[in-house]
C-alpha cells in the first residue's frame, strides 16, 4: 500500500516542471505517501498539504513553515507544468479547461484558475493561468465494506437510496467509489453484483483517462465521463438498464430532477453532497425537496474527527433516526 | 596505355556526371519532400482539428501513416518532446533544422515555415489550430510551385552539365 502511494506521488511528479520536481522528489517517503494536494500559485510558495494542514517546501525538499526559506513558484513554472499537464495539446483539453480542471493518468485532478475568456454566454477558455491545484487521487479499497450492511436491503435483494454527506476533503468520493466497486463486483450478503451506471460529471469517481477508468470501480460498472447528471440519467436509463445510478456532488435543481427521473424508472440512487448535517441540507432549497419527499432511505454523514473518512452518523430516511450501532 | 586513358576518361566522365546528378537531384528531392511534408501536415491537421488527439500521439500516428522519407521527423519530434520535457514544442522542431537542410534538401524558406508550425502547434484551441494549419499549408503549396519551377529549370541543366563538363575534361586531357 505504502509503495503504491509513493508510486502515485511519483506519477504525479511526471507532470511537474523540472525545477519544482526535484525538491518534491527529495521529500522523505513518509510525506510522499500522505500528500493530498500540491498547489502552485504565481509568486507564492509551493505548497503541499496533508492531514488537513499545509506546508511550504524548502530547497532540500523538507516541509517548512518558514516563508523566507521556501521555494517560490514563478510564471515559468506554471507555464511549463501546464504544458506537461495538457501534454502540449491545449486543443485536446478544451472542454476540460472550460470546466476548470484536467484529469491526469491515474485519476489525479488538476484544478486551473486564470483569466476566463467568454464567448457569448459560454466560457471559451482560461488564459494567463495563475494557479494550479494538483489533487492526488488516493483510492482506498475496502473502506466501504463495513458500512455496506447499512445500505443493503436483504428482503428485496436490493439497496436503499443512499446519500453521503460531508464537508469537502472528508472522503465522500472515495467512499462512494468503494461502495460502487463492492456492489458492482458482488456483495457476499446478497450474492449478486449490481449493474451500476456512474455519471462522473467531474471525472473524479472513475478518473477516466483515454476511456480507461483509473480507479477500480467494479466489474459491472458503466461510466459516462464528463456528462451532466440530467443528460447522463436519461442516457443511462435508455441504453444501459442499470440497477443503480451513482453520481457525485449533487446540488442543483436539475440534479434533483435527474434523481426523480431515476426513481420513476425504479432504479436505485447513490449520491454524495457537500454538507455538515441534515439541517444544512434542509436549508438548501433544491435539496430540501429530496428530504421532504423522503427520497433517500439512508443518510451517511462523514467528517474527519478521527481521520479522513470517519463515519459520524448513519440515519434512516423515514424518521431520521440513527441506525449506527 | 590507350586502355589506361580510356579508363581514366571514363572515371572522369562518371564522376562529373554523378556530381551533376547529385546537384540536379537536390531540386527534385526538395519538391518531393515538400509534397510529402504537405501530406504529413494534412494528416496532423486531421488528427488535431477533427480528432483532438494529444500532440505526441498525433505525431506518432502521422509517422505511421505518412511517407517515411519525411514522416520520421514527426517521430523524432515526439521522442524529443517526451524525453526532454521541453518547454516549447518549437525547440524540438528547431533541433531538427540540420536534418531538414542536409538530408531533405529543404531551403531556408521551407525550414522557416516548418519551424513556424512548431511555434503554434498545441498552443490554442482547435479552431485556431485549424486556421494556423491552413495558413502553413497555403505557404507550402506556394513553395511547392516555386520548387517545381526551379526543378524544371535546373535539374536537367545540372545533369547535362555534369556529363558535358566530364566530356570536355576528357577531350582536353586526351
Amino acid at each position: 500500500m505504502r509503495n503504491k502511494d509513493i508510486e502515485k506521488f511519483n506519477n504525479v511528479l511526471e507532470y511537474i516542471c523540472l525545477d519544482l520536481k526535484e525538491p518534491l522528489n527529495a521529500l522523505p517517503s513518509k510525506y510522499k505517501t500522505k500528500i493530498e494536494e500540491i498547489r502552485l500559485r504565481i509568486g507564492c510558495p509551493l505548497i503541499i498539504s496533508f492531514e488537513g494542514k499545509d506546508y511550504f517546501l524548502d530547497l532540500q525538499g523538507n516541509p517548512t513553515t518558514n516563508y523566507d526559506k521556501c521555494i517560490k513558484v514563478n510564471k515559468e513554472n506554471i507555464i511549463k507544468t501546464f504544458k506537461l499537464i495538457s501534454n502540449y495539446s491545449i486543443y485536446a483539453f478544451e472542454e476540460e479547461i472550460r470546466n476548470g480542471f484536467i484529469t491526469l493518468k491515474g485519476g489525479h485532478r488538476v484544478g486551473i484558475t486564470g483569466k476566463v475568456i467568454y464567448r457569448g454566454n459560454i466560457i471559451d477558455t482560461i488564459r494567463n493561468i495563475s494557479s494550479l491545484n494538483i489533487r492526488i487521487a488516493r483510492e482506498k479499497i475496502g473502506v466501504s465494506t463495513n458500512i455496506l450492511e447499512f445500505i443493503i436491503s436483504p428482503y428485496n435483494r436490493s439497496i436503499y437510496n443512499t446519500l453521503i454527506i460531508s464537508p469537502p476533503q472528508c472522503g465522500k468520493t472515495t467512499l462512494l467509489r468503494d461502495i460502487i466497486r463492492n456492489l458492482s463486483d458482488g456483495y457476499c450478503l446478497l450474492n449478486k453484483g449490481f449493474k451500476i451506471g456512474v455519471i462522473d460529471e467531474r471525472s473524479e469517481l472513475a478518473g477516466m483517462y483515454n476511456g480507461i477508468p483509473q480507479h477500480d470501480i467494479g466489474l459491472r460498472t458503466d461510466v459516462l465521463d464528463g456528462c451532466n447528471k440530467k443528460d447522463g440519467t436519461i442516457m443511462l436509463l435508455r441504453a444501459m438498464s442499470p440497477d443503480i445510478i451513482a453520481m457525485d456532488e449533487i446540488g442543483s435543481t436539475s440534479d434533483v430532477e435527474a434523481i426523480h427521473e431515476i426513481l420513476k424508472a425504479g432504479v436505485k440512487v447513490l449520491a454524495t453532497v457537500h454538507g455538515k448535517d441534515i439541517q444544512d441540507l434542509v436549508s438548501r432549497r433544491s435539496l430540501n425537496v429530496l428530504i421532504e419527499d423522503k427520497i433517500f432511505e439512508r443518510y451517511i454523514f462523514l467528517d474527519n474527527s478521527k481521520g479522513v473518512g470517519t463515519i459520524k452518523e448513519i440515519l434512516e430516511g423515514e424518521n431520521f433516526t440513527s441506525i449506527l450501532m | 596505355m590507350i586502355i589506361m586513358k580510356f579508363l581514366g576518361g571514363l572515371l572522369v566522365l562518371i564522376s562529373t556526371s554523378l556530381i551533376g546528378f547529385f546537384y540536379g537531384n537536390q531540386y527534385s528531392n526538395r519538391l518531393n519532400n515538400l509534397v510529402y511534408m504537405e501530406q504529413c501536415i494534412k494528416m496532423l491537421e486531421t488528427e488535431i482539428v477533427y480528432g483532438a488527439v494529444p500532440l505526441p500521439e498525433a505525431m506518432l500516428n502521422v509517422y505511421k501513416k505518412g511517407n517515411k522519407k519525411v514522416s520520421f521527423l514527426f517521430k523524432e519530434i515526439r521522442d524529443h518532446i517526451i524525453e526532454n520535457k521541453v518547454e516549447e514544442v518549437y525547440y524540438s522542431f528547431y533541433d531538427l533544422r540540420h536534418i531538414l537542410k542536409n538530408d531533405l534538401n529543404f531551403k531556408q524558406q521551407d525550414i522557416e515555415i516548418i519551424l513556424s508550425l512548431g511555434r503554434v502547434l498545441g498552443t490554442s484551441n482547435r479552431e485556431d489550430q485549424g486556421k494556423n494549419f491552413q495558413l502553413i499549408l497555403n505557404q507550402i503549396i506556394i513553395l511547392e510551385k516555386e520548387a517545381k519551377l526551379e526543378r524544371d529549370k535546373n535539374e536537367k541543366m545540372f545533369k547535362s552539365l555534369g556529363v558535358l563538363v566530364g566530356l570536355a575534361i576528357v577531350i582536353i586531357l586526351i
